[in-house]
């Protein structure tokens, strides 16, 4: 059976509505039962979470978790909208060790917070970045200047103070 | 017989008919000891010199039989096969800044290059070159070395102390605790030779080994004592610092260990001291067990000459060595140093002490 | 005995980490309490570039992601691409495919191996994989007049075909690869240092290895016997025989073993695919030309179309690379660009263990479990 309509079976409160993405079996989330719906899937032997992907649509955000399973070999995809607003969902870190640094990173890059997560600071952008540059409202035209401040930190600013300037 | 090197340097210029005149000069004039000092500057000057020759030389042998091994070619470019390229590192090295980073101890940061090459050249003064080649033959030869080579670790410690800087303290430690774990293996494994010898100095344990078993074997202490030459092998390759056993450096752990923040001639002095110490510890295992300059073959060169083939035999025997070492860098990792200090303490030092017990046993029974 | 914690701050310029990688170590003496990696300091912004580039100006970009083997990069974008506009690819052109990225899997392998040894203080072994990799660069060179970065898998095919005199080469290269696998193994396996240095670091237990979401060599080094290319085939690889390498130890020795092992394995699926090489187009659809047999790259390229437009819709498509499940996800919008790309890179998964794997080892240990991850920070930071 497919996994996505057998999740839909067991959880029928937590998912919207079932279908495919391309070839891979989706089900799409309500936000708020992400984590029930993820250990159900977790119990239904997927335990590899192979990636977590953000995309702004202008008006709501798309989060997809694309899972596989390494005995029945299946794939399940799971997607959770959010509000455009206030991006925010469950974090998997507690079921899934690999999800720290993918929500991590995005929230690093697309600013979906991950409520739950233990250490949810930015990954590959430094401290102090401002915006989040995979949402389509970033501002591409304004720069931003990284050095190191005194302790080892990011020091970021948009009109270059922080630089050593020549005269 | 001429026993050292100033009584070699007296016999070549009394056969030059030069010594006479001269020394009657300096009688004359009541300063005699000024020709003294005169010829040991002369001789120390040699072997300063010599040294630094064969230093130069063996930067460029350790790149071409690393190159060999790694089939590449090496440095080709500056003079014929790349023989130049260390004049020309030198003279980089010269040219760089000479930098002192801003929170290290200037002072102990300006020693410790010296108190590391000094020492390396102090070796040398007890090592038999040749027959009659040895700067000053001391009764305690071979207490001296282990003694002045001691001196090296506090050297690396003083430099990865002024370092301020974690990666050279850490080096400098691994250092410290390296060299006084494989010491003491060096030292038992030497004190087995001198067992057999009855005497510290230098010339009387190439002497020991001068002649021939059955006329076929060479006397040398390799025979007598394979497992006190493995030993003291590996604990002077460690006391040497080479991989695998590159503590105080382990470039990929420590980026240099202690002399990461060294530069110019500073840390040429550093590289100079690692290949003089690996000319002298080659020297000294070929002194300690393979017969230093002797060879059967010597009592039946020409007088004239013998001066000349053992200097050649003890140099051919000496890049011996040295090549195995660094043809051993070239095909090991590099170990850990909680696993080295395990090998030092748990199986190098009850092996010596198992020698020692062994030798000195059948030195009693009269089996040797 | 308390002591004081020690802070190191292992790179971003450091000797073995391959790279700008910094590790934040919290150091009792020599033994490591935590290992924080901070990253991003190769962070080149891929992922937006995708959305601001047309499809196939995008393939050049995927090539800089792991700069050690590109192949499987440029593949894996194009993959997700045919899926998504559901373009046929002629079987000489797949057949092509996994020619490149079986060899680059060799060469990934021979500079992980080498600098792994490398790290642990013994430099011969790059140098020995360099000479190999530089036979594998040039055929790389033949086929497309690149050495590292390709741009050479086009959507519906390749971009040139096979050029004269490439397979006798690839035939000496392999005849040559076996004997030099063996040197290898002569050279490394059984040095006691070695294996004192390897076994039993930096252990990881299957459960725990799928829970992290490493991939490739490293799952597999923790006897997860898993392949994507046995058990979701893309390509020709069903009709391929192969073996999966798995060891159950877990520990950096495994992940080592399953990397010359693989080597091997690569080294019979191209001499399948050499010997049942099929003639005919290398390009498909007929809308996008069919391009010569020969001719400069910049007369093959206009046989592509510039402008690509796939329709609207979603893909996630994931390949086995060398380093592990490498996967693209594409959003289009039915325009000329990606809505949205993701990189799901090997080496940025894998790396997420390292914390857990370094715990109570010492700073020579985390260079040889990391070198076992084999991370190139191209495809970490991307």
């Amino acid at each position: 059976m497919n996994p996505a309509e057998e999740l839909k079976q067991k959880l029928p409160a937590a998912v919207v509505s079932t279908g495919m993405q391309l070839n891979k079996p989706m089900a799409v989330i309500k936000k708020e039962e992400l984590l029930n719906a993820a250990k159900k899937v977790k119990e239904m032997g997927f335990d590899h979470l192979s990636v977590i992907t953000g995309t702004d649509y202008n008006d709501h955000f798309e989060v997809v978790y694309n899972f596989f399973s390494y005995e029945k070999k299946q794939n399940l995809v799971l997607k959770v909208i959010t509000d455009h607003d206030n991006p925010e969902v469950d974090s998997l870190t507690s079921l899934w060790k690999g999800a720290d640094w993918l929500e991590r990173e995005t929230y690093d890059l697309v600013g979906i917070k991950f409520t739950g997560h233990p250490n949810l600071i930015r990954i590959l952008l430094p401290d102090g970045w401002v915006g989040h540059p995979l949402r389509k409202d970033y501002d591409m035209n304004t720069e931003q200047f990284v050095t190191m401040g005194e302790g080892g930190e990011d020091v970021v600013s948009t009109d270059g103070g922080n630089l050593l300037r020549r005269k | 017989m001429i026993a050292n090197a100033y009584e070699l340097i007296v016999y070549i210029l009394t056969l030059l008919g030069v010594y006479e005149p001269v020394l009657n000069i300096f009688q004359l004039l009541g300063i005699e000891y000024v020709l003294k000092i005169i010829i040991v500057l002369v001789e120390i000057g040699i072997l300063f010199v010599f040294v630094l020759l064969t230093v130069m030389f063996l930067t460029w042998m350790e790149r071409k039989v690393v190159a060999m091994v790694q089939a590449r070619y090496g440095p080709m470019v500056t003079g014929p096969r790349g023989l130049l390229q260390p004049v020309m590192d030198g003279i980089k090295l010269i040219g760089k800044e000479d930098i002192v980073p801003a929170k290290a101890d200037r002072w102990v940061f300006t020693l410790a290059p010296f108190i590391v090459f000094i020492p390396a050249l102090l070796v040398f003064i007890p090592l038999p070159f040749g027959q009659s080649l040895i700067i000053s033959d001391l009764r305690v030869g071979l207490l001296y070395i282990i003694a002045i080579s001691a001196v090296s670790p506090i050297a690396i410690l003083l430099a990865g102390w002024a370092s301020n800087n974690k990666y050279s303290l850490m080096g400098a430690m691994r250092a410290v605790a390296q060299d006084i774990s494989y010491t003491i293996p060096l030292a038992l494994a030497a004190i087995a030779v001198v067992m057999f010898t009855g005497s510290l100095s230098t010339v009387d344990i190439v002497n020991a080994q001068n002649g021939t078993w059955f006329g076929v074997i060479p006397r040398w202490f390799i025979f007598l004592q394979p497992l006190g030459f493995i030993l003291f092998l590996i604990a002077s390759i460690a006391e040497m610092g080479r991989i695998p056993f590159d503590f105080q450096e382990s470039e990929s752990e420590l980026v240099a260990g202690f002399f990461t923040e060294y530069s110019g001639m500073k840390f040429a002095m550093f590289f100079l001291a690692e290949y003089a110490h690996l000319f002298s510890v080659s020297g000294i295992i070929v002194m300690l067990f393979l017969g230093g300059w002797a060879l059967p073959i010597l009592p039946f060169v020409p007088a004239a000459l013998v001066q000349l083939v053992s200097l050649g035999v003890f140099l051919v025997k000496t890049y011996a060595v040295i090549f195995f070492a660094m043809w051993l860098r070239d095909t090991v990792p590099r170990v850990r140093i909680d696993q080295l200090l395990n090998i030092g303490w748990k199986i190098m030092i009850p092996l010596a002490l198992l020698n020692l017990l062994v030798t000195g046993f059948l030195i009693t029974a009269g089996v040797f | 005995m308390e002591t004081d914690e020690l802070l190191i701050n292992m790179g971003p310029v450091h000797p073995s980490t391959h790279g700008v990688l910094r590790f934040k170590l919290r150091m009792d003496g020599e033994i490591i309490k935590e290992c924080t990696p901070v990253l991003g300091y190769l962070h080149r912004g891929t992922e937006k570039l995708g959305e601001m580039k047309t499809y196939l100006q995008f393939i050049p970009y995927t090539d800089r992601l792991d700069y050690v083997s590109a192949f499987p990069n440029n593949y894996v974008f194009v993959k997700a691409v045919e899926e998504l506009a559901g373009i046929e690819v002629p079987l000489r052109a797949e057949y092509i495919r996994v020619i490149t990225m079986e060899l680059n899997r060799i060469v990934n392998h021979l500079v992980s191996i080498g600098s792994l040894l490398m790290d642990l203080g013994a430099a011969t072994m790059i140098m020995w994989g360099f000479r190999e990799r530089e036979n594998a660069l040039q055929l790389f060179e033949k086929l497309c007049g690149a050495r590292m970065t390709f741009n050479y898998i086009k959507p519906g095919g390749v971009r040139e075909d096979i050029p004269e005199g490439f397979i006798p080469q690839l035939n000496e290269f392999l005849k040559d690869m076996e004997k030099r696998i063996e040197d290898y193994e002569q050279l490394i396996n059984s040095n006691e240092i070695f294996l004192m240095r390897m076994k039993n670091i930096g252990v990881i237990s299957a459960q725990e290895a799928v829970n992290y979401g490493m991939t490739g060599p490293t799952l597999r080094g923790s006897g997860v016997d898993y392949d994507l290319r046995r058990y979701e085939p893309y390509s020709i690889y069903p009709d391929l025989d192969f073996k999966v390498c798995s060891r159950p130890e877990g520990d950096s020795y495994a992940r080592y073993i399953v990397r010359i092992d693989e080597m091997k394995e690569s080294l019979h699926i191209l001499r399948q695919v050499v010997d049942t090489m099929p003639e005919g187009k290398i390009v498909s659809n007929p809308k996008y030309g069919i391009a010569p047999m020969t001719g400069t790259p910049s007369a093959v390229s206009t046989y592509f179309p510039r402008i690509f437009t796939p329709p609207a819709g979603e893909v996630y498509s994931r390949i086995e690379a060398p380093k592990g499940e490498l996967g693209f996800y594409v959003v289009s919008d039915g325009t000329t660009k990606p809505y949205r790309v993701k990189i799901r890179s090997p080496s940025f998964c894998n790396l997420t263990a390292i914390p857990k794997m370094v715990v109570g080892l010492k700073i020579p240990d985390l260079i040889a479990a990391f070198g076992t991850i084999d991370v190139v920070l191209g495809d970490v930071d991307r």
